[in-house]
């Protein structure tokens, strides 16, 4: 079950990581097309930013799930597995859920509210910019970067509690 | 409410000190305060309500898509072995004469530049690729781990790194907010290429000197850092290997380098480029599978999300603090010190200093920086020469035994036969180095300021 819910940070991270690949032939083309053919758009431009965004936003879960989300680690790595899980089931609990409940509360009214980015049918501020719908789009990633790390998170906090548990069990 | 801010930012530390990852603790930590000041009716629950504004803020930068495309160039790099076959050729080419060695890691530390930005990556990396090598040599295990560790974090602060990326998108904001709050409202700018170009003078320095100090050491005691063995044929090569494993690593970094600094690109779209070009050169190295492929993408992916999510954590704990006055009683205490300007600085970088001890470059960069930088540039400070002051101050920290985490990081890869006073012992001559490089910038902030000037006119 665990392992399942694993694998959806996986997939996601493992698809927006060709974002980055795209980055950098975008980033190329647009340089080429500017300087070899005088060809420039605005959108061209627009369109590395956005998959940057998309790439720390939907790769955040991912990167949790790898452990890679930098720690202090001066006492973290001296510590047992069994402290390390406690450190990890409280902090899930206790900092990084009230993170993710805030941002999905602040950001849904911003997205999706009567006034939010998809009603106001939202484009770029700059003319010839990304269409309709690629900043909506783009900002309702705003709550599916919240939304996975709260399942990454729980698949974390059950983890650290069996960890906790099985050494109980053992003594 | 100055408590309240001051305890925000020692619970943080504490919190960070538990080793929950920081970007979370950050936010955490900050919600928590502002939570319990809202339950007391002493914070306003409508700072909150800009989180969204500043989080698309985060993902609208410009500046910043410069991170994934040097985060990316910096693994491909990596992959296709480019520090082994930079070190082994350098090392062939110095490594006859005594101390040739502990050049070469000299200068492969130089041109690793564009590395993670992660101080215990670049340092892991050195000490797995050159430290066997040099004991097996005979070096003296003071001399060599010292050599690394200061090699290791010598590419945070030569363009194009990382961190040089971030410090200058977080001054660049301070600087701005610093002339807005003296009522200058068509404030002069500082760009990341200022910045890479303030750095690079002072970056070479220490290089230069550094050198000078391995070449002491060479000649005073050359058992410390002894040549090869005459019997180790494998130690002569042709020039023409050197210049091939030099050459493609040397012009690539030359043209990312070469192009911010003339003002032709951007950082980003030099960054761009200089990943295409690590591509095309991993390829040509016959080093680039779809397998390799697929970790590079991956590693940036999950690079670029750990420093964004520090960099969100870091904005919502600014936005509580500020919640909290936090600005406030920190302006105050900075322009209340005896000594005025300098002495505020001189206690912003011993802060930094021991901040360095337990945070990382790109913590200290988002969560403090955006604090003390737009009181000290309004006190009249140039953006450019604090930013370079920081830089090299965090690196001289990271060196610092006996909480440096250039030496964690080192103790952790060195053999057990190394001890760790061995480390100490080595790294003292490097921050000795450190403090006149902070020395000489202080007395002459032109060796700083002078090329941004030359090259953007500013």
């Amino acid at each position: 079950m665990l392992a399942r819910l694993d694998r959806i940070s996986d997939f996601v991270g493992r698809c927006v990581a060709w974002l980055t690949l795209l980055m950098v032939v975008n980033t190329v083309f647009v340089i080429v097309g500017r300087d070899l053919f005088g060809f420039g758009r605005i959108w061209m431009q627009e369109l590395t930013t956005w998959m940057h965004a998309a790439v720390f936003l939907l790769g955040a879960a991912y990167t949790l799930r790898h452990d890679e989300h930098v720690r202090v680690d001066v006492f973290y790595g001296r510590l047992s597995h069994v402290r390390k899980a406690w450190v990890d089931l409280i902090g899930t609990l206790v900092l990084l859920a009230p993170v993710c409940i805030v941002i999905l509360l602040q950001s849904w009214d911003y997205v999706f509210g009567p006034r939010g980015s998809w009603a106001s049918v939202e484009t770029s501020s700059q003319a010839g910019g990304l269409p309709f719908p690629a900043y909506p789009l783009l900002k309702s990633f705003m709550l599916l970067m919240p939304a996975l790390l709260l399942l990454q998170g729980a698949v974390n906090a059950a983890r650290a509690w069996s960890t906790i548990r099985n050494k109980d069990a053992a003594t | 409410m100055t408590f309240a801010a001051l305890g925000l930012f020692l619970a943080a530390i504490v919190v960070l000190m538990t080793g929950f990852p920081v970007a979370f603790a950050l936010a955490g930590t900050a919600l928590l305060f502002a939570f319990g000041g809202i339950a007391l009716g002493v914070f306003d629950a409508t700072f909150l309500t800009s989180m969204p504004n500043r989080l698309f803020g985060i993902m609208n930068n410009d500046t910043l898509v410069a991170v994934p495309l040097f985060v990316f160039m910096g693994i491909t790099l990596e992959r296709a072995r480019i520090a082994e076959s930079l070190l082994d050729s350098l090392s062939k080419l110095f490594g006859q004469r005594s101390g040739g060695l502990g050049i070469a890691v000299l200068i492969v530390g130089m041109l690793l530049a564009a590395s993670t930005g992660i101080v215990g990556a670049t340092v892991v990396t050195m000490g797995l690729l050159s430290l066997p090598t040099m004991i097996k040599r005979g070096y003296s295990p003071a001399v060599a781990t010292g050599t690394i560790c200061a090699s290791g974090t010598l590419g945070q602060i030569i363009p194009p790194s990382i961190v040089l990326v971030l410090l200058g998108d977080v001054l660049s904001s301070a600087y701005q907010q610093a002339q807005l709050a003296q009522g200058n409202f068509s404030p002069k700018t500082v760009s990341v290429g200022d910045l890479f170009a303030g750095a690079l003078l002072p970056g070479l320095a220490l290089v230069g000197l550094y050198l000078i100090w391995l070449l002491f050491v060479a000649w005073r005691d050359p058992a410390a850092m002894p040549p090869p063995a005459p019997s180790d044929s494998k130690a002569r090569v042709s020039a023409g290997e050197i210049l091939r494993a030099l050459l493609a690593p040397l012009l690539l970094i030359g043209a990312v380098l070469g192009a911010i600094l003339s003002g032709k690109a951007t950082p980003t779209e030099a960054a761009g480029v200089g990943a295409a070009g690590a591509l095309i050169l991993a390829m040509l190295r016959g080093a680039l599978t779809l397998e390799t492929l697929r970790d590079i993408m991956q590693r940036t992916t999950r690079v670029t999300s750990m420093v964004f999510m520090i960099l969100i954590g870091a904005s919502v704990f600014a936005l509580v603090f500020r919640g909290y006055d936090g600005d406030v009683v920190v302006h105050d205490m900075l322009t209340q010190l005896p000594g005025g300007v300098v002495g505020a600085f001189i206690v912003v970088m011993l802060i930094m200093f021991v901040l360095g001890f337990v945070l990382d470059f790109i913590e200290i960069t988002f969560v403090v920086v955006p604090i003390v930088g737009p009181v000290l540039l309004a006190m009249g400070l140039d953006p450019i020469w604090l930013g370079v002051m920081i830089a090299i101050n965090l690196q001289t920290s990271f060196l610092t035994p006996p909480f440096g985490f250039a030496l964690f990081y080192l103790r952790g890869v060195a053999p057990d036969s190394i001890r760790t006073t061995d480390i100490y012992r080595g790294v003292m001559p490097f921050i000795a180095i450190q403090l006149l490089m902070l020395g000489i910038l202080a007395a002459f902030p032109a060796l700083a300021t002078w090329l941004p000037g030359v090259i953007y006119g500013s």
